[in-house]
């Protein structure tokens, strides 16, 4: 039971950093209908960047800021350059694009800053923390209350007023060109907060695995959480990341003794396959309200 | 003159289709004008033309002049042009589905310095329609089409416009309904001198309200002139208001073709 429970408590708090990672993505999608292929990427960059800033010997609570800025910046360029030449472009055009951004983002930051695993150390320590029978990943949990709480404040953004708009320019790009909402300035804030959310995830997850570009990798378990959750949906990459987090850690933590090892990425493709066949728009994935 | 002023404005879709081709018409300030015509006249490029949105159609204004006053519009992207003080209310009301009305009037609101403070500009639209107010909080998507039209309207009054375009406010409304809108946008035209250039296919019901209209076919305008001349001339009577009210002979009907002679 213990053991269960040490599973179900690890899987969800790094099912939480899944969504911080998947959070980008959403917010793009939610923003523009663009599928940021380039997020996992995004992520690795963001882990690179803060990394970069404490190797010039900055703390990391300078770096942090930094690297926030840094990507926010990184962000509404993206958007500025790239993606706006897209505009009235077919999906998949778009769909490439961030595709090949992937991979330009992949080669091009470690080419420069190096490939071999980098420590980050956000001061977090590695004792575990030990609550009844359950040993809890110390790390983790940090970094599933920092998600937490970077989740539930786009939460309230998504409240305000330039929140408001963000959704109304995701419902309906013309009408909001009528009423005089700058559609690209939008979009491109959208790509701004989705860099932040970057360097939330890049941040405790370069503090857990060491920053290099396998970071890129965690694409696929967001991929997951969208999907499952719900593409634009903000409650969806919640309860979508702590789905996929705990089936990720507690199928494999009975299975992997038989199977050898590696049965978590059968579990997040097998997540995304069923959420698909099953219930293509995810469980918050807003339907298109028709009326007859 | 201040006012809208669009002169021999021609509009190319694709690079090929030439869609309104030497347009030319005049909304004088404070005034209701309509735009009338048949499906595919052209009527909704021209309000394109004036609120900038051909772009995501892949439209251009290829050649002629818009001018709002003496600013000179075409050169400004949509955004700048509601900030002039035009605002386009879209066909098919094209509120935002998933946010609540009062989201929808949160999400027009420009905010600035010189703008007035957002409730007043809410409650002065919940004034107009007070039918709004009790579905403030469901989802606009949901609403009735007439409750969607009103939303779209207010939205549009929420951005502090002067000259305000509706394409087809009427568009699958009861006419009890297309009654009640039309009544607000009079009003609403009266107590703030908000200029007013209304496209419509309800030719009947439109000539009532406003002061001047343009007849538009083919993406030419054919006639132009005072609301109460155009419902008195033959032509529009037959072929915009369903004839002159005399008894009509079927038999005769086949035979009969008589020629637009604004055609060429």
């Amino acid at each position: 039971m213990a053991y269960f429970l040490e599973l179900l408590v690890n899987g969800a708090l790094t099912g939480l950093m899944y969504s911080l990672a998947a959070l980008g993505f959403v917010l793009i999608y939610k923003a523009s209908g663009v599928p940021n292929l380039a997020q996992g990427a995004m992520v690795m960059a963001a882990a690179y960047v803060v990394w970069f800033f404490t190797s010039l010997g900055l703390s990391v609570w300078l770096a942090i800021p930094l690297g926030v800025a840094t990507m926010f910046l990184f962000g509404l360029m993206t958007e500025r350059v790239l993606l706006r030449r897209m505009v009235g472009q077919p999906v998949i055009m778009v769909v490439m694009l961030t595709l090949g951004m992937e991979i330009v983002l992949r080669g091009l930051v470690p080419g420069f800053l190096g490939a071999a695993p980098k420590p980050l150390d956000i001061g977090i320590g590695l004792a575990p923390v030990i609550i009844g029978d359950v040993f809890i990943n110390r790390e983790y949990l940090v970094g599933g209350v920092l998600a937490l709480a970077l989740i539930g404040g786009s939460m309230l953004f998504f409240r305000t007023r330039t929140g408001t708009k963000m959704r109304a320019v995701s419902d309906d790009h013309v009408a909001s060109w009528a009423v005089g909402l700058s559609v690209e300035r939008v979009i491109g804030l959208s790509w701004g907060i989705a860099g932040i959310a970057a360097v939330g995830a890049g941040t405790l997850w370069g503090a857990v695995q060491g920053v290099d570009w396998t970071l890129s990798g965690l694409l696929f378990p967001a991929v997951a959480v969208v999907i499952l959750g719900g593409v634009d949906s903000i409650t969806g990459v919640l309860v979508g990341g702590l789905l996929v987090g705990i089936l990720g850690s507690v199928i494999p933590g009975y299975l992997d003794s038989y199977a050898g090892g590696s049965t978590r990425d059968v579990v997040t493709s097998l997540i995304i396959l069923v959420t698909i066949v099953f219930r293509p728009y995810g469980i918050f994935g807003r339907e298109d309200i028709e009326r007859i | 003159m201040p006012g809208l002023a669009l002169s021999n404005v021609e509009v190319i879709y694709d690079k090929v289709f030439l869609a309104i081709k030497g347009v030319s018409l005049e909304v004088p300030e404070g005034e209701m004008v309509a735009l009338l015509g048949s499906n595919g006249a052209g009527k909704s490029t021209t309000l394109k033309a004036i609120s900038g949105l051909l772009g995501p159609e892949r439209g251009l204004v290829t050649r002629g002049t818009v001018r709002f006053g003496d600013i000179d519009l075409l050169s400004m992207g949509p955004p700048q042009r509601v900030a002039r003080g035009i605002v386009h209310v879209l066909e098919g009301r094209r509120v935002f589905g998933h946010l609540t009305p009062d989201e929808n009037l949160v999400a027009a609101y420009r905010g600035g310095r010189d703008a007035r403070p957002f409730e007043e500009l809410r409650d002065q639209v919940y004034a107009y329609f007070p039918r709004l107010k009790e579905r403030a909080r469901s989802k606009a998507g949901y609403l009735s089409g007439g409750e969607q039209q009103m939303l779209a309207i207010g939205r549009a009054l929420v951005t502090e416009p002067k000259l305000i375009m509706l394409d087809e406010p009427s568009l699958g409304l009861s006419p009890l309904l297309v009654q009640e809108i039309f009544g607000i946008i009079r009003e609403i035209n009266a107590r703030q001198k908000l200029t007013v250039l209304l496209v419509e296919q309800n030719a009947a019901a439109t000539l009532e309200i406003v002061n001047r209209a343009y007849l538009i076919e083919n993406g030419q305008i054919v006639m132009s002139g005072d609301a109460a001349t155009l419902r008195e001339n033959p032509d529009v009577q037959e072929f915009y208001l369903g004839g002159s009210g005399g008894k009509v002979d079927y038999h005769a009907v086949k035979h009969y073709r008589r020629r637009k002679r604004w055609l060429a």
